[in-house]
């Protein structure tokens, strides 16, 4: 019998592809399906997601299974999604899921089912040394994972495959529509998984950390608004602040500059270019590497502070075990703390770590 | 393919099928037309009727065809939403049908106790008879427990009820072609049944409802069904439910020495090489060819899947339940600690099991969990 590769099976088109891929590469390949969020039916896709899974791997001839991690997820990706928005901090629910959920529990879970590998439909690469894996960033540059995937380490990349890290999109979707893949047009999903759409955000926060609303003040110290609590706002957002051109101000539009969290105010910045919307470095902490550590001259170096961001060239400049100091060659937008910072050389992902505090 | 999952449903009996379609090609009347083949169609329903009330001995009009077993209990639950008294005395470890329905009518005023049950799934009639309050409106206790097969003292059970004049209803989808059953002898007011459990179709049930009993319509329309059931009747359905309870009853007897015979075989095999697996469950009072197996230290999901990729199709806790790895309700209700509850296979075997299936499952068995 042929190795037994089990993928995390979302729904999605890009998990459905790499079944596929997987599949007609001659591997036995099962799916399964996680379930990793309870309650909150009408913010959650989980049902509808389920259904398509099944619908697929029915089409596809893989037997798809389902496993509930939800106690996982909420210990140790939940827990601290809303520590740290207490803390009014941004953080990444997606990095820790994968570290916690998606590469340590379904992982172990495959494994136990008789894996001799994972898959999943992340847009990365792993490049096998002859010692060593690397993460590389995927083939379509727009999509591209990585940086959700910086905290994997030797033992998660050498136990894993991303069948469709080398192809593009349009691509995956066309050969989702012409494997007949009922989900070839889905939406991609964006936004938190277990909140849904951004506008049920602050409905959401509300349930789990008390509201504490106080008042916005313009960088110059001027009172110009009051807001509903600063976990609800992120750096550089400019949405939501209720705060147009009246109040004596001209028309451009505000921006969160910086959280004052001592005397709870939000403080904003007028027009986008505005000076304190941007740093020129940040200070961050637990830091991981996926190779080597490397040294703090290591040329060429270049990082994302956010998703999709481009890579910024950037130099770092202190570098303990679990910190470092980066310095950016041009100054940045809304650096945010709680954010991941994930460093590449090229289109290689050396690791990363979280943003706290920005210079 | 190897299937041992017959409480979760089971395969059409070809005559129930043989009937169905011949139904659906002949017949497409409504019945509540008054032409000939409204006529025909009614006639069908009005004799599918009576084969159901002469193998439980019950009367014609005792027989209301539902949709499924679940709006069976539905309806009997729902109807006490219009009566004064509205608290309800059911089990610990009723099927979802009965326990989810009664937590959304807490919203209309219904309130609910939930009887423990003993370590092998059994309600206690005393502990009933102590839970009878003056507002007690309706008895509701399962006859067999979809898990793990424990038969119920029902008897003893209406006997407290009938005491204190109060309803009883039991969902009774497990009883049939494996316990004999029969209206008179048992006293229920309500009982549910599904048609899928006994070789015929799904997506079709009936209540029992003795004469005198009441009940208040859930579903409201076109007073089919006695005013009882609007909606236009399922024909063919009703016609395969019909056939599949004629031929449960009728074979009654062999179905369950045939499930004995399956079920003594396998344990006595398993025990054999694998001396350390738990039978749970009631060891004499319970449905012949269910079993519910313990494998210490071997998690049910894993074993499942292992199972499944050799085409032997087995359970974990109930069907419904399936798809995690948490816990079953049912083996905790009954004091079963977890790591045995999460290492729990439900095995049920069906009148298309052989003695040559037994075999297989247990190799499968031996194989996946001594390690």
């Amino acid at each position: 019998m042929s190795d037994t590769i089990i993928v995390g099976m979302s729904g999605g088109v890009d998990s459905s592809v790499t079944a596929k891929i997987l599949k007609d590469q001659g591997y036995n390949v099962e799916c399964v399906f996680m379930k990793n969020w309870e309650g909150d039916p009408e913010n959650c896709n989980a049902e509808e997601d389920y259904k398509d899974a099944l619908s697929v791997c029915d089409h596809l001839d893989i037997p798809l299974r389902s496993v509930n991690f939800s106690n996982e997820y909420w210990n140790k990706v939940f827990q601290h999604f809303i520590d740290e928005y207490a803390k009014g901090r941004t953080p990444n629910p997606d990095v820790l899921c994968n570290r916690e959920v998606k590469f340590k529990a379904f992982l172990n879970y495959a494994f136990d089912l008789g894996a001799v590998k994972i898959a999943t439909g992340h847009y990365a690469q792993i490049n096998q040394l002859e010692n060593e894996f690397e993460l590389l960033k995927g083939l379509d540059k727009n999509k591209d994972q990585s940086y959700f995937l910086y905290l994997l380490g030797q033992n998660e990349l050498s136990k894993s495959l991303f069948p469709i890290g080398n192809i593009d999109k349009i691509k995956v979707r066309k050969l989702a529509e012409g494997s007949g893949l009922i989900n070839y047009a889905k939406k991609d999903s964006t936004g938190v998984c277990f909140i849904g759409e951004q506008k049920f955000f602050k409905d959401f926060l509300k349930k789990y950390i008390p509201v504490k609303p106080g008042l916005i003040q313009t960088v110059d110290g001027k009172i110009c608004g009051e807001h509903d609590g600063l976990m609800y706002y992120t750096m550089g957002q400019r949405k939501g602040l209720g705060i147009g051109g009246g109040h004596g101000f001209k028309e451009a539009p505000w921006f969160v500059a910086d959280k004052d969290l001592d005397h709870n105010i939000l403080i904003v910045a007028q027009g986008h270019d505005h000076s304190s919307l941007f740093h020129q470095g940040l200070e961050a902490d637990q830091i991981h590497w996926i190779n080597e550590t490397p040294t703090s001259s290591l040329e060429n170096i270049s990082a994302k502070i956010r998703y999709r961001q481009d890579d910024q060239s950037c130099k770092i400049t202190e570098l303990s075990k679990n910190s470092c100091k980066v310095i950016f060659k041009d100054p940045q937008f809304a650096i945010t703390p709680g954010q991941s910072i994930v460093f590449y050389v090229d289109n290689k992902c050396l690791g990363g770590a979280i943003i706290d505090k920005r210079f | 393919m190897s299937y041992f999952d017959h409480n979760a449903t089971t395969p059409i009996h070809p005559l129930v099928l043989n009937k169905m379609s011949s139904t659906s090609e002949a017949c497409f009347g409504n019945p509540s037309s008054i032409h000939t083949s409204g006529r025909k169609a009614k006639s069908l329903i009005e004799s599918s009727r009576r084969v159901i009330a002469k193998a439980l001995q019950a009367s014609t009009n005792e027989i209301i065809f539902t949709g499924s077993g679940t709006e069976a209990n539905n309806s009997v639950l729902w109807s006490l939403i219009y009566e004064k008294n509205k608290h309800v005395i059911t089990s610990s470890i009723e099927h979802p049908a009965i326990l989810k329905v009664l937590d959304t009518l807490s919203l209309f005023g219904v309130s609910y106790t939930k009887l423990p049950v003993n370590k092998f799934g059994e309600v206690n009639p005393q502990n009933l008879e102590e839970s009878i309050t003056d507002n007690t409106g309706l008895i509701s206790i399962m006859m067999i427990n979809n898990e793990v097969g424990t038969i119920n003292p029902i008897k003893d059970l209406i006997k407290v009820a009938k005491e204190k004049n109060i309803p009883f209803h039991s969902d009774a989808v497990q009883t049939i072609g494996k316990i004999p059953l029969s209206v008179k002898n048992i006293q229920a007011d309500y009982l549910s049944f599904s048609g899928h459990k006994f070789y015929g179709p799904k997506g079709v049930g009936f209540l029992y409802k003795k004469k005198k009993s009441k009940l208040n319509p859930l579903i409201i329309g076109g007073g089919q069904e006695g005013q009882f059931r609007a909606g236009t009747e399922n024909i063919s359905g009703i016609v395969g439910l019909a056939e599949a309870v004629r031929l449960s009853i009728e074979n009654l007897d062999n179905r369950i020495l045939h499930l004995e015979k399956l079920e003594s075989e396998f344990k006595d095999k398993l025990l054999h090489h694998s001396p350390n697996v738990i039978f749970n469950g009631h060891p004499e009072k319970h449905a012949p060819g269910v079993i519910s197996a313990s494998f210490i230290g071997k998690r049910s999901d894993i074993l499942l899947a292992e199972l499944d990729r050799e085409g032997i199709e087995v359970s974990s806790g109930s069907a419904c339940g399936s798809g995690s790895v948490k816990p079953s309700f049912v083996l905790e209700e009954m004091g079963i600690p977890e790591n045995q509850n999460t290492s729990t296979i439900r095995i049920s075997f069906g009148r298309s099991n052989s003695i040559k299936d037994v075999s297989i499952l247990v190799k499968a068995l031996v194989k996946f969990t001594n390690v």
